[in-house]
């Protein structure tokens, strides 16, 4: 007996679907090989193919084939269905491909690392500063229906600030949210604000670099020529220790 | 490979002592309905369900003993050939068998899926040795469900195997059972069973020829 004695004895088991699903997935894979066996195969199908007609039929409900067709026509097609699979599929091949490119060139592993470890850092800095805040200061901000609010944590002991502005809309074009510092001698600018009410802003601050203390903080509409060193917009917070 | 045997005396053969024109007249039906469905016609869905509906629902309600999974089933069947009949080739087989072998694929992946053998089986036992006639062949005919005469036949069919034959086939192919399941049900070598289902399915093949040319 050859081996492939064996697909020719299992043709009808195999239409039948009576082998072992080991066989099966054997047997399946022989047919794209060979053509004799795929033929005979479909030839065995269809000879066989009104077998499940000895049993009887049973006579659906009132109504069946209109409701069943509705279910059928309302169906996503079979692509609609497996796109969300085939997303993942493809994110799984893309990921794939990268953490084996990754693997072959293990400089960039380490320099992608090493960022991580740097995000890390920031992350433990910025929590360091939120966790050692020796005051804390907060004002709410209303603009053009909008209720947002401004939040500064100071660390005294780092001269670090963690400023929080939340739930204002992106500025208007030709004009930025400005940060400034408040001091004895005067207003100092800081960083533009990117605010956006899907969630807030959040930014470390060192104190300015100048010998007057610093008092308080204002956040101002400015236009975005405006490169000066005195705010020339609309205040919209202004809080002072 | 045995030879395959004669057909058993008495098997009716539906479609061969029927009129040539009426034989053209069901294969130009099938045709029309077909090109119906490529032509995304819903009125020729509502159609094909209406005349494979009893047929699929008999075969699925029968292997899967629950008349809801069943139904489940038969929904996929029309969405898949809603989805695959503009690929079917003029060549392939008649629409019914088409359906019929999705549908009992499906049921018997379903059937895998459980591994709940005993529990089907002990559903099963009820049903008797061959897949039941849930209506009586004096209350039905042609005109009440088309196809009633294939029915005829291939139970004619299976009625002629001997016994032990059509009972490896009844687990087989209605219940989707392997060859290792069934020695175990029966208490027989693999080797039984796999000489059993090859005899059974020679005779059947030859048995089930006169039908090959009837059409929706």
């Amino acid at each position: 007996m050859t081996a492939h004695d064996w697909y020719v004895e299992n043709r009808a088991a195999y239409v039948a679907r009576s082998l072992e699903p080991g066989e099966e997935r054997t047997f399946r894979d022989h047919l794209v090989r060979c053509d004799e066996c795929a033929r005979e195969v479909v030839r065995l199908e269809r000879e066989l193919g009104w077998l499940p007609m000895g049993v009887a039929p049973v006579a659906p409900a009132p109504g069946f084939a209109r409701r069943m067709a509705g279910k059928v026509l309302d169906r996503p097609s079979r692509w609609r269905r497996r796109l969300p699979l085939a997303a993942a599929a493809a994110i799984a091949v893309v990921a794939a491909g990268t953490a084996l490119s990754a693997r072959d060139e293990g400089r960039d592993l380490r320099a992608l690392l090493s960022a991580r470890e740097s995000q890390l850092a920031a992350l433990e800095d910025t929590l360091s500063v939120l966790r050692q805040a020796n005051m804390v200061l907060q004002t709410q901000i209303s603009m053009d229906g909008y209720q947002g609010g401004l939040l500064i944590f100071q660390d005294a002991a780092s001269h670090r600030w963690c400023v929080i502005v939340h739930g204002l809309p992106p500025a208007p074009l030709g004009s930025v949210y400005q940060f400034w510092f408040i001091t004895e001698t005067g207003m100092v600018r800081s960083v533009e604000v990117q605010a956006d009410t899907q969630r807030p802003a959040f930014m470390t601050l060192p104190m300015p670099g100048v010998a007057a203390p610093v008092m308080g903080a204002a956040l101002t509409m400015e236009p975005a020529i405006n490169r000066s060193g005195e705010p020339k917009g609309v205040e919209l917070a202004h809080v002072v220790f | 490979m045995p030879h395959p045997e004669p057909p058993p005396a008495g098997t009716p053969g539906p479609s061969s002592d029927r009129p040539v024109a009426w034989r053209a007249l069901v294969l130009a039906g099938e045709a029309s309905l077909r090109r119906r469905l490529v032509a995304r016609d819903e009125q020729a869905l509502v159609e094909l369900i209406e005349l494979a509906s009893p047929w699929l629902l008999g075969i699925t309600q029968s292997m899967l003993s629950d008349s809801d999974e069943a139904e489940e089933v038969v929904l996929e069947v029309f969405a898949s050939a809603w989805e695959r009949v503009g690929s079917l080739g003029v060549e392939h087989d008649a629409l019914l068998p088409w359906l019929l072998r999705i549908a009992r694929n499906r049921a018997i992946d379903r059937l895998r899926r459980r591994r709940r053998w005993r529990l089907k089986l002990a559903r099963a036992e009820a049903y008797g040795a061959l897949p039941p006639d849930r209506v009586r062949a004096s209350e039905v005919d042609e005109a009440a469900h088309p196809g009633w005469h294939v029915h005829e036949s291939v139970h004619a069919a299976l009625e002629s195997l001997p016994a032990e034959q059509r009972e490896a086939v009844r687990l087989a192919y209605f219940q989707g059972l392997t060859h290792s399941e069934i020695a175990r049900q029966l208490a027989i070598p693999m080797g039984t069973v796999k000489t059993r289902l090859r005899l059974a399915f020679d005779k059947l093949r030859v048995a089930l020829v006169p039908i090959k040319d009837w059409v929706l």
